[in-house]
């Protein structure tokens, strides 16, 4: 950690934002005894500035801007192998998840975009086709992130093994998909969802 | 073929890919399954079961598209059998999360308009052939056992997690696949990243991270002199053999491992014509080394 110097009270301990996370995630934050068993075999932690355990510590700290604002969080796989084998049975996947919630609701400062934008466009697709679209997700994501040659050489093969679709079929039920998207929509804007 | 031939009915849960970058395993799996007199009846109008983008950064809409699937595939009979080892990790978890939290089923049933459909079970297709169809009876169908080919099983994450809903296998020692494969004749190798994450869907956002994580599951494989790696989810497939030339540019390393889907190897060897497999839409040619082991 860059800056390591901290200073504790009970003011700088956040404890709302980590009962919001316990909430989100139906799991402890404050169970964690940091044993570090989850970053032992969490195999993106070398991608990671803040490995698994020490983003919990950092919770527990009420360090949490310091986590949202980095990129651990976009870095995490979904594996679960860490949520497997907490000796506390603390579900760090489900944190994962919680805190990515809150940096993407509150369009967070973090450093990590690229993440973020496959995730717009994958979740985009199923409100628009119900279905995903692959070859739209790898070319919408390539035109937005800038990278216009991205994976260009697995095109040819790819197409000519019949792995790329070029057209796809809305479904058939794609008004009652949307109004899935609504109805949470309008949950959230009566506050009665999270 | 009548229903009445049919030994075991169910309802089927392709999930996306399997209708696109996942063609062959949706092929073989059909093929296998007729084979084996096993009916499928696809999931009218199912949706995208939100994969990992959706929990990532919403679960009430991860739980709602989950929930809306499994109300559709109420209308169809037989427990609902599910190929990709994602959609099967999200169907599973959502059925679980909505038993255990009354808050969130409120919440996903006024997102889907329904009650949920709860009472279907879901099954992976390893869980199907294993169990309900049983080894014994896949062993008496091989009609070409795949004796003197090495496989090598990989699990990847989802199939035996989240740790709560731990019913397919053992959750850090699981050995389905191995079962089923050698049920078929061939040999298992012993190896260490079965359940190694190959990079999952960075493959879209952050490649480079694939390209670690996928190479050090195959050299892995290699290592441990397998012929070949044997999967059950679309992702890893794609990781593994897609990526697999691009791989082995950038490590410098050859692996020249063919990446097969576990109804590709279990269809060859109880019969199914070659046709029916999908070998040809695979990126790491399969042909020289099945014609090898004379298996083609």
């Amino acid at each position: 950690m860059k800056n390591t110097k901290m200073t504790l009270s009970a003011r700088t301990m956040n404890l709302d934002f980590v009962r919001k996370v316990e909430k989100l995630s139906g799991t402890s934050v404050r169970r964690c005894f940091q044993c570090g068993k989850c970053s032992a075999g969490c195999p993106m932690r070398s991608f990671m500035e803040h490995p698994p355990n020490r983003v919990v510590r950092l919770l527990q700290l009420g360090q949490y801007e310091r986590v949202l604002a980095g990129r651990s969080i976009w870095y995490c796989a979904s594996c679960e192998t860490c949520s497997t084998r907490c000796p506390n049975k603390v579900d760090l996947a489900a944190i994962m998840d919680a805190l990515r919630k809150c940096s993407w609701d509150a369009r967070g400062p973090s450093k990590e975009s690229f993440v973020q934008l496959a995730n717009r466009i994958f979740i985009e697709n199923v409100r628009t086709y119900g279905r995903q679209y692959e070859m739209r997700l790898a070319a919408v994501f390539n035109v937005k992130s800038g990278q216009f040659l991205k994976d260009i050489m697995l095109g040819p093969s790819l197409l000519a093994k019949g792995k790329l679709k070029m057209f796809h079929q809305k479904n058939r039920n794609i008004h009652e998909i949307e109004k899935i998207f609504s109805r949470i929509e309008e949950l959230r804007r009566k506050g009665g969802a999270l | 073929m009548t229903a009445q031939k049919h030994v075991l009915d169910y309802s089927y849960y392709p999930g996306c890919s399997l209708h696109a970058s996942a063609k062959e395993y949706d092929e073989s799996t059909q093929g296998l399954f007729k084979a084996l007199h096993i009916g499928l009846t696809e999931v009218p109008d199912w949706l995208c079961c939100g994969a990992t983008p959706a929990h990532n950064v919403d679960e009430l809409l991860s739980l709602s598209l989950c929930a809306k699937n499994l109300e559709l595939a109420k209308g169809v009979e037989g427990d609902l059998a599910v190929a990709c080892a994602a959609c099967f990790s999200r169907l599973k978890t959502t059925q679980h999360k909505l038993e255990i939290d009354p808050e969130k089923r409120r919440q996903v049933e006024f997102a889907i308009d329904a009650p949920f459909a709860d009472g279907k079970k879901v099954k992976h297709l390893l869980e199907i052939l294993a169990r309900d169809f049983g080894l014994e009876r896949l062993a008496e169908a091989v009609k070409k056992p795949l004796s003197d080919l090495k496989v090598a099983c990989y699990y990847g994450c989802l199939l035996t997690r989240p740790p709560e809903v731990p019913e397919l296998d053992c959750i850090e020692a699981p050995t389905i696949m191995e079962k089923v494969i050698e049920a078929a004749g061939a040999q298992t190798v012993s190896w260490s990243h079965r359940l190694e994450c190959c990079g999952a869907n960075f493959t879209l956002s952050r490649p480079g991270v694939v390209l670690k994580l996928s190479a050090d599951i195959l050299a892995s494989a290699r290592d441990a002199g397998a012929d070949c790696i044997m999967v059950a989810c679309p992702l890893c497939h794609g990781n593994l053999d897609i990526r697999q030339q691009e791989i082995e540019e950038a490590t410098g390393e050859h692996f020249g491992l063919p990446v097969f889907y576990m109804t590709q190897l279990l269809a060859l060897a109880v019969g199914v014509r070659e046709s029916k497999l999908g070998l040809d839409s695979m990126i790491v040619n399969p042909l020289p080394l099945l014609k090898k082991k004379g298996l083609v």
